[in-house]
């Protein structure tokens, strides 16, 4: 078994040094397996997606990558203990916006982290927002959702999974944009929102694609929009928000940072292993499996983007906080 | 038709046995040790599933999940450690009994009545799964918040030989449940600004602590006996409850079997309810109600049979809507996308037959996993005869490694070990453990139902009163408070 993994150890650090050039400390790295840290529980999206991803960077790099599960406080702790962790590529993590944006802006007082601590490497999923009624719902459009909310301001009711999260800043966003007022019910997970819709418990309901692509290719639910800038090949009949003439665009993120200070051949080494991952062909039908769009945004420019969505959040936040005290 | 049959000889094959054997085994194992959750048992080997065919994973998943349900009540019963919180009922009556040097017949009568208790489930199942789950979705957060006070009810129920000290539990158990980030208003309620406790006090580390720390305590403490007490004829006892005493408990064990599968199939309502209601049903309904909490096989019998009837229940929402009941089901809605199965109606046709292997695969799962509990009970008791100087160290051990094992942090293992001491005192000053686990599990349940209920009506209190099925629960739970009352009055009628 041992003689084995060194084999292949053996025969990943060459397709990789061929392929790089590779420096010193790269025939180095990895040497042992790498901690992969996240920050919600076993068997959720994030860590099913952590867990297909360390299967194909351990195979790119001959070493296994271990997920460790630190769930709580929305992803708080996990976040924790990436940024504490020492900066040697041996403790990666997964990182989802907008959720590790938020929290430093709404509780600034307690946060545990600071976005400096993490060095963003690969953006791997986006999965965007989407706005559902039930198939048996009058609501045909965004525009008929509109016209009954303008008719019975406050009464339409829309879950969402937690104040502050990217489920109710989408709806948020939306009913600013269409100037209608909704009324906000929350929900401790999307599966228990899902049940109350197709129960007509609620109006409609705030959540991710992924979560619902099955239930809108299956009929029971009707997408009413994506909050995506073009239409999503998972839910193809379904129109975005900008088509119907709302502009608004809403997404989960799931990517990848290490510690701030990881040496940058480290980096550089994880950065390419990460790319070839996201264009491997096995690696793109499983998570297509799972309904997930894989969205890689790369290095510095995962670091951009996540640095404009942090100031756009903040400037949403100072006009109008969301949460009450 | 074909699939049924192409099902059932998947079960069959050498494969498929093998892989049932190692998953009935490791789901016994994880289900008895403390912390060790069937949801992390499923989690923990959906990779490995990954290289597995379809049948085969949903075989090994499924058996781990009926059969870590049942582990949990060899440890409630032998040691009073329940390994989750559906087996906490199951201890209040099992370990009085193992005390009492009647553990292995005990064990036998949970292990028959988790047998019946899964097996009717999984034909509830196979049978009306369909409409069953477009049924429960007439739940809604009004009836949700109803069901919640059903289950807290059964406080009543085991506070009263010592009402007082119950009710002080009980209100301390609702108040710890307030402790967490408010999801309704993102404010912090009780969190101290530790991040640890923003999802709420974390209940399994609160359980591991009251019930396997204190219990670990207790045997330390007093005498180097074991837990069997000193007048206790034998260890061994029967090996199996006679039959008189099982024609007896069967009445409460398909009750409890319907209450379970019924509670099962509503999303996010939990096992522990189930057992709990179950649990206080064949009390009230028993000719001999000051028995239970004293070494009642009934207790036993009702409590097992509900919580391994939630298994197949819980499947029913997640197998034919996609909307998983619980945190196993949902690891399951992992383990089944990953090969490319999405939960929903194409799950009874274009997949009929893996489908129909997971099915056949919980029946067999539940004979196994009873036929190796009648085998291993007589052994297994003897546990109750080590020192237990020997005994407690072991049990702190496991409960120190299944608690950190649950989210990797530290925090939880103190505070694991805080109620350790808050559950010893507790049962020394004489305020029972369960009302105040009851609140504990309950009372975020009621919570979020009842704020839900709230934002859904615009504040209107009578939301509850002109749903139909909510109605119907409401007067189950008049009926479920006033009926030992009337039964008392009756009693003392006829007396004087």
């Amino acid at each position: 078994m041992k003689h084995a993994m060194k084999k292949a150890a053996a025969a990943a650090l060459i397709g990789a040094g061929a392929m790089t050039l590779a420096g010193p400390t790269l025939a180095e790295y990895p040497e042992k397996p790498v901690k992969m840290i996240v920050a919600f529980g076993a068997g959720g999206s994030t860590d099913t997606m952590a867990r297909i991803f360390a299967q194909y960077l351990g195979e790119e790099l001959g070493q296994r990558f271990v997920v460790e599960n630190r769930p709580g406080a929305g992803g708080e702790i996990g976040w924790i203990s990436l940024a504490n962790a020492a900066p040697d590529g041996y403790t990666i993590g997964l990182i989802n916006a907008p959720a590790i944006e938020v929290y430093p802006i709404t509780r600034p007082e307690t946060i545990g982290y600071s976005l400096d601590d993490f060095r963003p490497l690969i953006n791997v999923v986006t999965d965007p927002g989407v706005l559902a009624v039930a198939a048996d719902s009058p609501y045909q459009t965004l525009d008929d959702l509109v016209a009954a909310a303008k008719e019975n301001p406050g009464e339409i009711t829309v879950s969402h999974e937690g104040v502050g999260g990217d489920d109710h800043l989408a709806a948020l966003t939306f009913a600013d944009e269409a100037g209608i007022e909704l009324n906000f019910v929350s929900f401790s997970g999307n599966a228990e929102a899902t049940a109350a819709l197709l129960g007509g418990h609620i109006d409609a309901f705030e959540g991710n694609m992924s979560e619902v692509a099955a239930q809108v290719n299956d009929g029971a639910v009707r997408a009413l929009a994506v909050w995506s800038d073009d239409r999503m090949p998972q839910i193809p009949d379904v129109p975005t928000g900008i088509e119907q003439g709302y502009d608004v665009i809403s997404a989960a993120s799931r990517g990848i940072a290490v510690p701030a200070g990881t040496p940058d051949e480290i980096y550089q080494t994880l950065l390419d292993a990460s790319q070839e991952v996201v264009q491997n062909p096995e690696f793109l039908k499983e998570l297509g499996n799972l309904n997930m769009p894989v969205t890689p945004i790369v290095g510095e420019d995962f670091e951009a983007f996540l640095d404009n969505s942090y100031e756009s959040l903040k400037k949403v936040w100072e006009k109008d906080p969301w949460l009450e005290e | 038709m074909d699939a049924v049959l192409i099902g059932l000889s998947n079960v069959f094959a050498l494969e498929s046995l093998i892989v049932l054997l190692i998953g009935t085994l490791a789901g016994m194992v994880i289900g008895a040790l403390p912390g060790l959750s069937s949801t992390m048992g499923v989690a923990l080997l959906i990779p490995i599933t990954f290289s597995m065919s379809p049948e085969s994973s949903l075989i090994l998943l499924g058996a781990v999940y009926v059969s870590s349900v049942y582990g949990g009540s060899i440890t409630a019963i032998l040691l009073r450690t329940p390994g989750t919180d559906a087996s906490i009922a199951t201890s209040l009556d099992g370990y009085p009994l193992a005390e009492q040097g009647r553990g292995a017949e005990a064990l036998g009568m949970a292990t028959i009545a988790s047998l019946v208790g899964g097996t009717i489930s999984v034909i509830v199942l196979i049978a009306i799964a369909p409409p069953l789950a477009r049924a429960a979705l007439m739940f809604g957060p009004q009836e949700y918040t109803i069901l919640a006070i059903f289950g807290m009810v059964t406080i009543v129920g085991v506070v009263s030989n010592n009402p007082l000290n119950g009710a002080i539990a009980a209100l301390a158990g609702l108040f710890l449940a307030s402790v967490g980030l408010d999801n309704f208003t993102g404010s912090q309620r009780y969190t101290f600004g530790s991040s640890s406790l923003f999802d709420g006090l974390p209940l399994l580390p609160a359980l591991i602590g009251l019930f396997s720390i204190s219990q670990a305590f207790v045997l330390c403490v007093p005498r180097s006996g074991g837990i069997l007490k000193d007048d206790a004829a034998s260890a061994e006892g029967r090996a199996l409850p006679a039959w008189p005493d099982i024609r007896r408990c069967i009445r409460t064990m398909l009750k409890s079997s319907g209450i379970g599968a019924l509670v099962g199939i509503l999303p996010g309502a939990g096992t522990s309810i189930a057992a709990f209601i179950s649990y206080d049903e064949a009390r009230r309904s028993s000719k001999t109600p000051q028995t239970f909490g004293t070494g009642e096989l009934e207790g036993v019998a009702a409590s097992e049979a509900a919580n391994n009837s939630v298994t197949g229940g819980t499947l029913i929402p997640t197998l034919t809507l996609g909307i998983p009941g619980n945190a196993v089901t949902a690891v399951f809605v992992g383990g089944l996308t990953i090969h490319g199965m999405v939960p929903g109606p194409r799950l009874f046709t274009d997949f009929a037959d893996v489908t129909y292997t997971l099915f056949f695969s919980l029946f067999a799962a539940n004979i196994l996993f009873a036929v190796i509990g009648l085998l291993a009970g007589r052994w297994l008791v003897y546990v109750t005869r080590v020192p237990g100087s020997v005994l407690g160290p072991m049990i702190v051990v496991f409960s120190v490694i299944g608690t950190y094992a649950l989210r990797n942090n530290m925090f939880d293992v103190g505070l694991a070990i805080a109620f350790g001491f808050i559950g010893f005192f507790m049962e020394r000053w004489r305020y029972p453990a369960a009302p105040f686990v009851i609140a504990l599990i309950l009372g975020p349940i009621l919570e979020v139902n009842f704020r839900r209920s709230m934002q859904i009506s615009n504040w209107d209190l009578t939301t509850f009163f002109t749903r139909p099925l909510s109605l119907f629960l409401i007067a189950l739970v008049i009926a479920a408070v006033a009926y030992p009352i009337l039964k008392r009055r009756g009693a003392t009628k006829r007396n004087s």
